[in-house]
């Protein structure tokens, strides 16, 4: 099989060296266009932020992985940061098991990461729309979806947050039942703060409040998350007495929430549970607070602790995952192996020689003995007519050792309108 | 005869059932089996129409409700928490909790097929209707008791869990905070509220029906603490905002005295509550 692949990833290069290969969707149609030109009979490009990979049949095995390479950087014109060492690239087998890797998320930078399959299956719908995928990437395609699926369904590695801000989220809805009635207050800016605003929204959060100490700050987060209101910051802690979820993330030396108030806003709220995510660093909450009833309070360690052992957990799925790529691969080599031309016109023949042995049999009792050698050979002559013509156009295309899109199509149309099974499992579109 | 004999059947099918259905839900909580999953809630459904069954049988084979010894009524109550459950698990369709519910259910049963006998013979004071309400009552505000107890009991766990970061089968597979919070208090107020009229049903109507009726019974006092336990904690829980971890601990001591009353007292003690 003359599939091959060139990938450059975080195992391979720096985020500011693989930045350099991202590739938007016009510019991968463009160049998907230019590989087929001069390379390819199919080919796929898979452009992620953490990764840029190319995968292409080619005709001949005779192919410059170095031209390739060159190709890719010189189409990005990024030989000044990109250099040929930084791809990897892999042939056949390799390369099919690279990308059921990469679809099942276990190639990933965090392992177990649903986005890909889905960024997986837009590079191949992109490849579509350009031409560039025939028979054999089409039925790829099929494979790495299913394996990207079947992770899914049948192993637990999408499962746990595995970034503090998600594992916040997931906490929160441990303890509350219906996040929509509850409201969350935001002291502070910062990345992780924000992002655990926007999980919570995501999992429809009833009301969103931002406190900072510059006022414009709260306003332009508020704004951009194009929900909620701003809270004067003096009025913080005044401030959780409304709200069900408080996250902290405040640039400050000391603490600024005592338990003192913490005990004060409980009994105002009458005791209904506060959920305080501490993200600051040093912490903003002192700890003592935690020992106060229906007050939950994580800080970044214990956030940090569930994200490990997550991430512990997803880690410890990679054999069931690999267990269903080889399976999956098994699949799509016996496909694969079953269009070859020889097998196919071996098993036609065959085929078609039960269907004469079965008849002349039933029948032969209706001739006289001494015409029967006859019915034999006459019989013979027929099926050999009718496999003549079938078998030299077959023959002909296996000859020129390509396996284009008109011998694949040719392939399977006589397999299924003979129903010549072989070995191959059928399967539907997904 | 023969009905007694399908009797005494179920008698010891009805357990084993019950055993069978515990084991499925422990499966499902314990291990996440698929075939376990899928299993346990119509077996929930099929044992609790059994059991159902089962009462039916029993009334019409000795003549008269199973009302009259602890033993009847422990498997009454069996009956109540699972169909209270089977209540609960198609209303929310949450399924993991069925396995400590069950458990409760399952000790029940066992304890009353043990020691149940087949018993013709009866006061015909205990053929009376109003009894037979006040019996029903009294069950009704047990089985709530004892289904926000068990969801105290949950919520403990849970809470103690979450609050020392502790995230292992209890934080998975356990539904959030609040809900079990609120089956507590829901199942808590309906228990209440059945025990009430159990009470009063029995301190007005009752002692002229009974000779031997005495205000000094330990089934009626310790009736009495459970309800004045209770009166006070949803009363502390209107008043003065308790939440959480506070009212499920009453919940919890309160299901203490009614699995008291219902053994040791019962047992032990003698009072007219006894009718054997």
């Amino acid at each position: 099989m003359n599939l091959l692949s060139l990938s450059i990833s975080h195992h391979t290069a720096s985020v500011d060296v693989r930045e350099k290969m991202w590739l938007s969707v016009d510019e991968t149609k463009q160049a998907l266009q230019q590989l087929k030109k001069r390379y390819f009979n199919e080919c796929v490009l898979v452009s992620t932020c953490n990764r840029t990979e190319l995968y292409g049949m080619t005709s001949t095995v005779q192919y410059q992985d170095g031209e390739l390479k060159k190709f890719l950087i010189d189409f990005k014109k990024a030989g000044d940061n990109v250099r040929p060492e930084h791809f990897v690239g892999s042939f056949a087998g390799g390369a099919v098991n690279h990308l059921f890797k990469v679809a099942a998320g276990i190639d990933s930078m965090v392992i177990g990461d649903i986005q890909i399959l889905n960024q997986v299956k837009k590079a191949f719908n992109v490849a579509s729309e350009v031409d560039a995928l025939g028979p054999i990437l089409n039925r790829l395609k099929q494979s790495t979806l299913h394996v990207g699926k079947r992770t899914r369904a049948e192993t637990t590695i999408c499962e746990g947050a595995v970034s503090v801000s998600y594992a916040a989220v997931e906490l929160a809805s441990k303890i509350f039942e219906d996040l929509s009635k509850k409201s969350a207050l935001l002291i502070g800016a910062g990345k992780t703060g924000e992002l655990t605003v926007k999980h919570l929204m995501g999992k429809g959060i009833g009301e969103v409040r931002v406190a900072n100490r510059t006022r414009a700050k709260a306003e332009s987060l508020v704004s951009s998350f194009g929900v909620g209101s701003v809270v004067d910051y003096e009025d913080m802690v005044d401030g959780l007495r409304a709200v069900d979820i408080v996250i902290t993330s405040v640039n400050s030396p000391s603490y600024i929430v005592q338990p003192e108030d913490v005990h004060k806003v409980m009994k105002q709220r009458s005791n209904n549970p506060l959920f305080i995510i501490d993200i600051g660093v040093p912490r903003n909450v002192n700890p003592a607070s935690k020992k106060i009833d229906n007050v939950f309070l994580y800080d970044i360690d214990s956030l940090g602790t569930i994200v490990d052992k997550n991430l512990g957990k997803r880690k410890a799925e990679i054999p069931k995952v690999t267990t269903i790529i080889r399976e999956e691969m098994v699949d799509f080599f016996r496909w694969y192996n079953s269009l070859q031309v020889g097998p196919t016109i071996h098993e036609f023949r065959d085929a078609l020689e039960a269907i004469r042995q079965e008849e002349v049999q039933k029948n032969i009792n209706r001739f006289r003995p001494e015409d029967r050698e006859l019915v034999e050979l006459v019989t013979k002559r027929i099926v050999n007519k009718i496999l003549h013509q079938p078998t030299t156009t077959l023959k002909r295309a296996a000859e020129n050792g390509i396996k284009g899109k008109e011998t694949i199509f040719r392939i399977e149309a006589l397999r299924e309108l003979f129903g010549i099974k072989g070995d191959r499992k059928d399967r539907n579109e997904e | 005869m023969d009905l007694i004999n399908v009797v005494d059947f179920f008698a010891v099918a009805i357990p084993l059932l019950y055993a069978g259905l515990v084991g499925l839900y422990a499966i499902s909580f314990f291990g996440d089996k698929p075939f376990a999953n899928r299993l346990k809630s119509p077996a929930l459904i099929a044992t609790a129409v059994l059991h159902l069954v089962y009462i039916g049988l029993r009334t019409a084979a000795f003549d008269h409700p199973p009302i009259t010894t602890v033993f009847e009524i422990m498997t009454l109550l069996a009956a109540c928490i699972a169909l209270g459950y089977t209540y609960i698990e198609l209303r929310t369709g949450a399924t993991n909790t069925g396995f400590f519910i069950l458990l409760l259910a399952l000790v029940f049963q066992v304890v009353s097929s043990l020691y149940i006998k087949d018993l013709t013979d009866i006061a015909p004071i205990l053929r009376s209707r109003l009894l037979g309400f006040h019996v029903s009552t009294a069950l009704l505000g047990y089985t709530g008791i004892s289904l926000s107890a068990v969801y105290g009991f949950l919520y403990l766990m849970l809470y103690h869990d979450i609050k020392s970061s502790r995230f292992g089968l209890i934080y998975h597979r356990l539904p959030n905070l609040e809900m079990l919070e609120k089956m507590s208090y829901k199942a808590a107020v309906l228990g209440f509220f059945m025990l009430t009229v159990a009470i009063i049903v029995g301190l007005f109507w009752l002692p002229r029906a009974f000779e031997s009726f005495s205000y000094w019974d330990p089934k009626l006092i310790g009736s009495l603490v459970i309800w004045v336990l209770y009166a006070v904690g949803l009363s502390a829980k209107r008043k003065l905002g308790w939440q959480g971890r506070k009212t499920m601990i009453v919940s919890l001591v309160g299901f203490g005295f009614v699995f008291l009353s219902m053994t040791v007292v019962n047992l032990y003690m003698s009072g007219f509550h006894s009718f054997e």
